[in-house]
C-alpha cells in the first residue's frame, strides 16, 4: 500500500495552474464563478475556451496519444480537472470530448474518425446527446425512436428529451432503435446526426431556475446517412454501457464538491449573523466539516477507483458508489450556500444577466447560488438516479 | 498510489482472519463476558505468538517495525471478528508512547512482546470528556529518588487486565505535563472496573502516591507525542469499525437471501435492497476515509488532526448508519444476544465514543476553522 498522493505531482499541478491562469479570460472566469453550469452562455464559454485549451493540446488530454491525447497518468489528469474547476473555468464540450469522442475512436469508422475528431478535439461545435426519451427515462433500454434503413440511409422519427443545448448544436449522438423485433437492449443503434437535418424541431424546456438548456427534440422522417452509424447495427446499448465504464470517476463531481466546499466556506466568512461570521457559528461549522468529511471520504473512494484497487466487490456497483455520494453532495452543499446567504436567497437573478446592474448593492457570492441549487435537484435524477444507482448495488455487489 | 495489500499485509491479513475467525465465535464471546478480566488468555498468547504485540514495536527494542498502515490492516481483522481483548492500548497506544519516552524500557518491550505485560492509557478524569490538551488534576510528584502519582482517573479503557498504566498528569511544582508509567498491581493503586456494551473491559482508578517506576516525557514534547498517540490510537479503532462494518454487510446480505416473509426472500423486496445498498456506499467511503486518514498520518500536526477528525466523522456516522439499518433488516432478531448484529452494533457504537465522538471531531475542525 502507498496511500499518499504522489509529491512529485507537485510541479505538474504548479504547471497547469499557471497556464489556466494565463489563458482563461476573465469574462468568461466570472460567468462560471457566477452561473457555471446553469446559464446558457454556457456553451459560447465552453467553445471558446476549448479554442484556447486546444493551443495548448489540451482539451482532450485523456484520448489515446494518436487522437490527439496526452498520455497523462490517471492522477495527472485528476489534477488538471481539479485545477480546471478551481479556477473556475467552464467545462469542455463533455458530450464531445468524453462521451461521442471515445465512441468514435473505439467503435467508428476511418471516416467518422477524420471527420469528427479533429472538430471535437477543437471544440468547432456543440454536440447534443439524444438518448432519453418521454416515455423511457430510468428505463432506458425500451427507448422507441426508430431508425428504419432504406437504401443508403436510415429514416428517423421519434422524439428526445433532457438534450443539454440541443438548440445550438450542429451534431448529436443518438441511441435509436433498428431493430423491433429482437430483446429491446439488441435492437439499439448508435447514430450522428445533424441537427440542422430536415425534420429536426427544438423546443427548449423552460426549467426550475428560469432557465431553460434542456430541450425536446423531434425527429420527423429524418434522413440520416448510412455512414452516421457508428459501428455495427444494434450494438448502440453496449456502447453506451462502454462509456459508463470508461468514465467511472466522473460521477463522482469530486472538483465541483470540492470548489464548492470552499465556496461555501468563503460564503460562511462574509455572511453574519448577530454580527458574527456564520464560520463561527458552531451550527454552520457543523454543517460545513460534516460535507468536508464526505468529500474527503469521496475523494478517497475516487482514488481508490483510478489507482486501480482490486476490490472484493463488483467494480460496476463501486463506481454507483461514487454517483450516490457525488450526486447527494452537490444537492447539499448548494443547499448549504443558499441557507448561508438565508433570507436573501429567495431573490430570483436572471442567469442570462452576466453583467450585474451596477446599482445592485448586493454583494456578488449571492447572485446564481439558489439558481444553481434550483437545478441540481437533477443531480440525483439523471445518469441514473439514485434508486437506480442503488438497484445496481444491489444486484451487483449482493446478487439481491 | 497503491491500495492493495502489499504480501505482508496479505499474509497477516490471512492468519488473522483464519485465527479470530475460529476462535472468536459467538458463543466464545458471550462467554468471555464472565471472565475476570476480560482477557481471553490462550488468545493473548497466540498473538504474541504470531507477532501482533509486536507489530507497532521498533526493531531496536526487538520488534517488528510495522507502519501504522499495516497494524489498520490487522485491526480491521479484529473488528471484522469482534474481538473484545485489550490489544489496541496494549499494541498500538502504549507502543507508540513507549518507543518516544527520552528513555524507552527494553524490559517492558520485552514483556510486551512475549505477552507478559498489557499496558492502558489512564488520561480522562472525572466530569470530563475527550479533555486531550486540558490540564490534569492527578500530579506526579517527585518523592527522594522517584516519583509517585496521586489522582483519579474515570474510564480508562482495558484497564483491569492491564499491568501497567500510562497516566497522564501535571508535575507538581513545574505544572508541567507528563507521562507517567504505573505498575498497576500495588496497594496505592486502586480500580473500580466494570463491562462495556461490547464486552470490553474499563476501569475507573484511584492513585493513591502510587509510584511512578518511570517519568517517560515530560513538557511539550509530552503533549505532542500524547496527541499523536490518541491519533493513532482512533485509527486503529476507526479500521476496526470499517472491518465490523465490512462484516455486518455480509451477514446482513446473507440474512435477508435467507429469511422469508410473504413467500419470498425478504432480499427481493426493494426497500431492503436499498437499505443494503446505502450500508454498502457508507462501509465504502468509511474504508476510503480511514485511509484518507492514514495518508496523513505522519503530516504536521494540523494537517494530521483534520484527516484524523475527518475520518472518525465519516467512520463514525457510516458506523450507525450500518449497524442500525443491520438490525432493521433483521427484524426482532436483530436484537437478540444470539445474533451477530446485535454485537456489531454495541462494539460499532463503543467505538464511535471511544477516544473522541462525531461531536468532539467536528468541534476540532470547527476550531481549526476559527484559528486559520
Amino acid at each position: 500500500m502507498d496511500l499518499k498522493f504522489d509529491a512529485s505531482l507537485a510541479d505538474f499541478r504548479t504547471m497547469i495552474r499557471d497556464a489556466i491562469k494565463q489563458d482563461l479570460p476573465r469574462e468568461i472566469q466570472e460567468r462560471t464563478r457566477l452561473f457555471g453550469g446553469a446559464n446558457s452562455s454556457d456553451p459560447h464559454d465552453s467553445l471558446a475556451w476549448m479554442k484556447i485549451l486546444s493551443k495548448r493540446g489540451w482539451t482532450v488530454p485523456h484520448w489515446p496519444e494518436i487522437y490527439g491525447g496526452k498520455n497523462w497518468s490517471p492522477l495527472q489528469l485528476f489534477i488538471f480537472q481539479e485545477e480546471l474547476y478551481k479556477a473556475y473555468a467552464p467545462d469542455t464540450c463533455w458530450g464531445g470530448t468524453h462521451m461521442v469522442g471515445p465512441i468514435i475512436y473505439t467503435f467508428g469508422s476511418e471516416a467518422q474518425k477524420e471527420q469528427f475528431l479533429p472538430a471535437i478535439r477543437n471544440g468547432d461545435y456543440y454536440w447534443a446527446q439524444g438518448f432519453s426519451e418521454p416515455g423511457s427515462g430510468s428505463d432506458l433500454a425500451s427507448l422507441r425512436t426508430a431508425a428504419v434503413r432504406k437504401g443508403d440511409k436510415y429514416i428517423v422519427n421519434g422524439q428526445k428529451i433532457w438534450t443539454s443545448c440541443a438548440y445550438m448544436s450542429e451534431w448529436g449522438f443518438f441511441l435509436v432503435r433498428t431493430d423491433p423485433e429482437v430483446k429491446p437492449q439488441r435492437g439499439i443503434s448508435f447514430l450522428l446526426i445533424n441537427m440542422k437535418s430536415p425534420g429536426i424541431t427544438i423546443r427548449r424546456i423552460p426549467q426550475i431556475n428560469e432557465e431553460a438548456e434542456l430541450c425536446e427534440v423531434f425527429l420527423d422522417d429524418v434522413e440520416v446517412p448510412a455512414e452516421q452509424l457508428v459501428g455495427e447495427e444494434g450494438q448502440g446499448w453496449s456502447y453506451a454501457k462502454f462509456l459508463l465504464d470508461h468514465e467511472r470517476t466522473t460521477s463522482s463531481f469530486i472538483y465541483f464538491n470540492k470548489r464548492e466546499l470552499d465556496r461555501a466556506k468563503m460564503i460562511a466568512t462574509e455572511e453574519t449573523l448577530d454580527g458574527v461570521p456564520l464560520i463561527l457559528h458552531p451550527n454552520f461549522q457543523g454543517r460545513i466539516a460534516r460535507l468536508e468529511a464526505e468529500i474527503s471520504a469521496l475523494e478517497g473512494s475516487v482514488m481508490r477507483l483510478l489507482a486501480n484497487e482490486e476490490f472484493k466487490y463488483n467494480e460496476t456497483a463501486v463506481a454507483s458508489i461514487l454517483k450516490v455520494s457525488g450526486s447527494k453532495l452537490q444537492q447539499a452543499l448548494t443547499e448549504l450556500h443558499v441557507d448561508l446567504i438565508g433570507p436573501k436567497a429567495i431573490r430570483h437573478y436572471a442567469s442570462e444577466s452576466v453583467d450585474r446592474d451596477p446599482y445592485d448593492p448586493w454583494p456578488d457570492h449571492i447572485p446564481g447560488r439558489t439558481s444553481q441549487a434550483l437545478i441540481l435537484r437533477a443531480s440525483t435524477i439523471y445518469g441514473g438516479s439514485l434508486q437506480v444507482q442503488k438497484n445496481i448495488i444491489a444486484k451487483l455487489a449482493f446478487g439481491l | 498510489m497503491d491500495y492493495n495489500y502489499s504480501d505482508l499485509q496479505k499474509m497477516l491479513l490471512d492468519t488473522a482472519e483464519r485465527f479470530l475467525r475460529s476462535h472468536y465465535t459467538l458463543e466464545h464471546r458471550r462467554a468471555l463476558r464472565k471472565s475476570p478480566d476480560g482477557l481471553d488468555a490462550d488468545a493473548w498468547a497466540q498473538f504474541a505468538e504470531l507477532g501482533w504485540l509486536a507489530l507497532a514495536i521498533p526493531e531496536e527494542q526487538g520488534g517488528l517495525d510495522g507502519e501504522i498502515t499495516d497494524i489498520a490492516v490487522l485491526m480491521t481483522a479484529f473488528g471484522a471478528n469482534l474481538v473484545p481483548d485489550p490489544i489496541v492500548s496494549t499494541a498500538v497506544t502504549a507502543p507508540y508512547l513507549l518507543s518516544h519516552a527520552d528513555q524507552p524500557d527494553s524490559d517492558l518491550f520485552e514483556a510486551i512482546i512475549s505477552g507478559e505485560a498489557r499496558v492502558a492509557l489512564a488520561h480522562d478524569e472525572p466530569g470530563e470528556r475527550y479533555a486531550y490538551s486540558a490540564p490534569r488534576k492527578t500530579l506526579l510528584s517527585k518523592t527522594g529518588n522517584g516519583y509517585t502519582i496521586s489522582g483519579e482517573k474515570q474510564l480508562v479503557i482495558d484497564a483491569p487486565s492491564a499491568t501497567h498504566l500510562i497516566v497522564t498528569a501535571q508535575i507538581e511544582g513545574s505544572g508541567d505535563f507528563a507521562l507517567a508509567l504505573v505498575p498497576a498491581t500495588q496497594k496505592e493503586v486502586s480500580a473500580y472496573s466494570y463491562n462495556l456494551i461490547d464486552s470490553a473491559r474499563a476501569s475507573d482508578v484511584k492513585f493513591n502516591k502510587a509510584e511512578a517506576t518511570a517519568v517517560l516525557l515530560t513538557g511539550p514534547k509530552a503533549s505532542s507525542v500524547f496527541g499523536e498517540a490518541i491519533d493513532r490510537t482512533s485509527i486503529a479503532y476507526g479500521a476496526q469499525a470499517v472491518g465490523s462494518m465490512e462484516s455486518a454487510l455480509q451477514i446482513c446480505s446473507a440474512y435477508i437471501k435467507e429469511r422469508q416473509q410473504f413467500g419470498q426472500p425478504i432480499g427481493k423486496f426493494q426497500a431492503l435492497q436499498h437499505i443494503m445498498a446505502d450500508m454498502f456506499v457508507a462501509t465504502h467511503q468509511a474504508r476510503s476515509a480511514l485511509y484518507q486518514a492514514l495518508a496523513q498520518v505522519d503530516a504536521p500536526e494540523r494537517d494530521r488532526q483534520r484527516a484524523v477528525s475527518l475520518a472518525k466523522i465519516t467512520i463514525g456516522e457510516a458506523s450507525q448508519l450500518v449497524s442500525k439499518q443491520g438490525i432493521q433488516l433483521h427484524g426482532g432478531y436483530g436484537l437478540t444476544d444470539e445474533y451477530e448484529i446485535s454485537h456489531h452494533y454495541r462494539r460499532l457504537t463503543a467505538i464511535e465514543k471511544l477516544y473522541g465522538d462525531i461531536d468532539h471531531h467536528v468541534r476540532r475542525i470547527g476550531a481549526m476553522t476559527q484559528t486559520a
